[in-house]
């Protein structure tokens, strides 16, 4: 480790407050050489091999060199069973060993069981968008591990930190240039020359600088006009110290703005789906299950995994929903009209469903005793982008996971931003959302207006309207994280490796997504994104999707350890 | 036949250390999955395998990288720069900012090299870790630029898309104010590829000399070529050193238009239907073949080939090594590779 390296250090808003676990708190802080929660966990793994993606202990190179060399012997001349290795369902490749193993549990010679009937898997719903697209989630692949094989996964789920190759990764930024930008150069390096000045305080300079990246940006074009533009009037919310900093809308309207969002581009497609997927699998042969849902908004996760549940062999299971949101300030109870909708589809796919919505300003302001939560029930708690809102508040993160842990789900599902924008530092916070949005932006610009998803597939095609309205609500979040502090400051996004570290020290362990949710994931890309460039990446067993070659949000799913 | 597979594995854990015979089998174990016999290819598998590194604008031992998007076709090329020695008007670079403003040098020659990945036309990225770790050192290593290309791959985009891809890549690099050097203002470009980025390296120099372009020199790391005829190292080595010879013929029939043979000209350079370099001003040459490669024979003749049309090429034979010795620095070819392609740079630079 250079000591000169610029570090950044990962620490928490909240300061561990008496009686709360010594637990989540500091995570990462790479200067500490040997207190640090990866050390433990990396001790022993190959460094050769870790450079190049691969975690492997080096006590296990032998034994990890002899797996190889079984499967080669084993699938060596044998195109039939290389075909089967293909079909299965792979986990972490990162995890050489585990990986090795699971492959050869799989192919031990027994006879083969029928190949599953695919024919639902393309079965619709009138007035949905998402194909119920079920596949392997409800219908397990039959060839199951034996009983003599070392329970792999969960070996690899507890041995398998969140791994990246780059031995920086706390200090990293990733940067995705269109071409065009290099014109806009000047201007990035503008709004970085402010945001400087901000984190000097020295606002004379910063207003002289937040003007002229104003002007600059009226004279680019595209997603980078429209970046810069959000950028500049968060700079300057802070700079002028607008009060409130940015503006507070009633949740109709942030839900709206997200539905259009939705409609735009495939990343809340893209989380629902994977969700749900690892929900489906948690379900699997149960016959009550509930789910809770930290943000139910408009309820749009939800379609698709009742009518995925619809088509289980042998009947849908008796399906509760709770729907969290916040106080809409106008009296109506929007969750029950959400619920109400659901209610009716359940009726026509029947489905025997259960909806209660509650109502809470905070997430941390849950019991789990108001959930009413039932012994016989399989519980699946769901949360997109919810957590890092707590993360404003000390102590909220921690009283939540502690509450969600009680409730003793089978499953978590969490759905976040990939970036740090959390970080102490304004400057740094600032580079990264820069850097973030604007390939988000980017990602726009290609789902082009009127061209949606591909031809064909009843797809709604994207309006005007729609792109509009995501911008601006990419916008107000480039506000919170550049205006806003303090409690205000609810885009507190961070990274997969630090929402592990966070998970890890709460007493979850990762469950790890597989090649088959990543295949159809990227199947529905090719049915849904608009605009070429957004890939799905394995990490670790959580599933990210990106565009090009910057992952932008992350799927993963945890479970009680 | 698993008897045979043990003995071949027995052979290659004699002549590599144990971390390379662990990396190259565990790619041909996948790899083996990945290829249907009916020439499709199971891509959504190999995205999921394939061990993927993030660009960053932080120096990492010297070195900082970022992507960069061409719209209009989507290619991606990820960029490998030497930090600064000096910080530039007193702004340290990792605070994101990339400087596209300004020439690289006024003064000093900075190498521009373009470097395209190999995997037979159809495995890997320009973001996979085996390749981004690569062309950091090979950044690192010239005090230069590399530019590593995300070409189309096969079998969804067989013949000429790679070499198409390429070619878009040398013109835009050629266009970058921000990659000029040198008193004489140019950009100082050469073409590198291992593998299939050997074979495509070679077609894009063939095409920039015809067209008049500057290609100042070409590496080629175990280059990716072929023909109907088995040669002697063809016979000899199948199976012997992590590749089989089937397996090579499969991604030849991928990447080439269908019904084609492998005399086609992108595969057989100096074959029957290959056309003459004489003349023409080719770049320099650096060929290194890898001693327990099969494809070697087809590479020597290239280089005599070059020679006969007479072009100026250094041929680096290792005797000893197999193929991707070059993915770790763990072995004495490793070491040679990276000091012959030292030099070969700098001969051009200075």
């Amino acid at each position: 480790m250079n000591p000169n390296h610029p570090q950044k250090h990962i620490i928490t808003y909240s300061t561990p407050s008496p009686g709360a676990a010594t637990s989540s708190v500091t995570g990462g802080d790479v200067t500490e050489k040997g207190k640090n929660m990866w050390d433990e966990e990396d001790a022993g793994v190959d460094e050769l091999l870790a450079m190049l993606g691969y975690k492997v202990k080096s006590a296990d190179m032998v034994d990890v060199a002899q797996k190889i060399e079984h499967l080669e012997g084993v699938l060596g001349n044998d195109d039939e069973l290389s075909q089967i290795a293909s079909d299965s369902v792979h986990y972490n490749p990162s995890d050489l060993n585990s990986w090795l193993e699971s492959m050869i549990c799989e192919l031990n010679p027994s006879p083969e069981p029928p190949m599953i009937d695919d024919s639902f898997m393309n079965a619709t719903l009138p007035d949905s968008e998402l194909q119920a697209i079920a596949g392997n989630a409800i219908y397990p692949p039959l060839k199951k591990l034996k009983p003599n094989c070392s329970s792999s996964s969960s070996a690899s789920a507890s041995a398998s930190s969140t791994y990246n190759p780059n031995p920086n990764n706390l200090n990293q930024n990733q940067v995705v240039l269109v071409d065009s930008q290099e014109n806009g150069i000047r201007l990035v390096h503008t709004l970085m020359a402010c945001a400087e000045a901000v984190q000097q305080e020295n606002f004379q300079l910063a207003e002289s600088l937040v003007k002229q990246a104003g002007m600059l940006a009226v004279s680019q074009a595209g997603a980078m006009r429209k970046v810069a533009t959000c950028f500049v009037e968060a700079l300057a919310r802070r700079i002028y110290r607008l009060s409130p900093p940015t503006p507070q809308d009633p949740p109709a309207f942030s839900d709206l703005l997200q539905m259009h969002f939705y409609e735009t581009c495939p990343y809340l497609k893209f989380a629902h789906f994977t969700a749900n997927q690892a929900i489906l699998e948690a379900f699997a042969g149960k016959k009550k299950v509930h789910v809770i849902d930290f943000g139910m908004k408009q309820g749009m996760q939800w379609p698709a995994l009742m009518q995925a549940l619809a088509l289980r062999p042998g009947g849908p299971p008796t399906f509760r929903l709770t729907g969290i949101g916040p106080p809409s300030g106008d009296n109506t109870d929007h969750l029950q009209e959400v619920g109400w909708k659901l209610a009716q589809l359940a009726e026509t796919v029947h489905v025997k469903f259960e909806f209660r919505g509650f109502i809470a300003g905070s997430l941390a302001d849950l019991e789990p005793a108001m959930f009413d939560l039932r012994t016989d029930e399989v519980l699946a708690v769901n949360s997109v982008f919810e957590l890092h809102q707590l993360l404003a508040r000390p102590g909220a993160i921690e009283k939540v996971l502690s509450a969600v842990k009680e409730m003793k789900p089978e499953l978590l599902t969490v759905v976040e931003q990939e970036a740090n924008h959390n970080g102490l530092n304004f400057l740094e916070r600032f580079t990264e959302s820069l850097h973030y949005y604007s390939t988000l932006f980017d990602s726009l610009e290609s789902s082009g207006t009127g061209s949606g998803g591909l031809d064909g597939g009843g797809i709604l095609p994207v309006t005007n309207q729609d792109k509009f309205m995501s911008e601006v609500y990419l916008g107000k979040q480039i506000c919170n994280v550049v205006a806003c502090e303090g409690t205000d400051r609810v885009e507190r996004h961070e990274t997969l490796t630090q929402w592990k570290i966070r998970l890890d020290s709460a007493g979850f362990e990762a469950v790890h997504l597989g090649s088959n949710a990543f295949k159809q994931a990227s199947m529905l890309l090719a049915l849904f994104a608009g605009g070429d460039g957004y890939r799905v990446e394995e990490d670790n067993g959580c599933l990210m999707l990106g565009w090009h070659t910057r992952p932008l949000i992350t799927t993963s799913a945890w479970k009680i350890r | 036949m698993a008897g045979s597979n043990e003995i071949n594995a027995n052979e290659a854990k004699k002549v590599v250390p144990l971390h390379t015979w662990i990396l190259i089998s565990n790619f041909k174990l996948a790899y083996n999955m990945l290829r249907r016999p009916d020439g499709t290819f199971n891509r959504e598998l190999a995205e999921f395998l394939d061990r993927k590194v993030l660009a960053n604008t932080v120096p990492v031992d010297g070195v900082y990288s970022f992507d960069v998007v061409d719209r209009a076709t989507s290619l991606l090329n990820r960029i490998y720069r030497c930090a600064p020695r000096e910080s530039e008007s007193g702004r340290q670079l990792g605070a994101g900012i990339i400087e596209l403003e300004k020439p690289l040098s006024s003064t000093e020659i900075v190498p521009v090299i373009i470097f395209f990945h190999g995997g037979s036309f159809t495995h890997s990225s320009a973001n996979s870790a085996i390749y981004d770790t690569f062309c950091r050192r090979l950044a690192g290593l010239v005090h230069g630029v590399v530019v590593s290309v995300n070409y189309r791959r096969s079998p969804e985009h067989r013949f000429p898309s790679a070499y198409e891809d390429g070619w878009e890549t040398l013109k835009w690099v050629h266009s970058r104010s921000w990659l000029l050097s040198g008193k004489d203002s140019k950009v100082h470009v050469y073409l590198a590829g291992d593998s299939s980025g050997g074979n495509i390296a070679h077609h894009v120099a063939h095409r920039a000399a015809v067209s008049g372009v500057e290609v100042l020199g070409n590496i080629l790391l175990h280059p990716l070529f072929g023909g109907e005829e088995r040669t002697e190292s063809e016979r000899k080595l199948d199976g012997k050193y992590f590749v089989k010879l089937q397996d090579r013929d499969w991604y030849w029939r991928a990447f080439l238009p269908e019904g084609e043979t492998r005399d086609h000209p992108a595969c057989n350079i100096f074959g029957p239907r290959g056309s003459s370099l004489e003349g023409l001003n080719f770049p320099k040459s650096l060929v290194v073949v890898a001693g327990l490669d099969l494809v070697q024979d087809w590479q020597l003749s290239y280089v005599e080939g070059l020679q006969r049309s007479g072009q100026d090429v250094k041929l680096l034979f290792l005797k000893k090594a197999t193929i991707g010795f070059y993915f770790l620095p763990n072995n004495e070819h490793f070491y040679t590779l990276m000091e012959e392609m030292k030099n070969f740079i700098k001969s051009g630079v200075c």
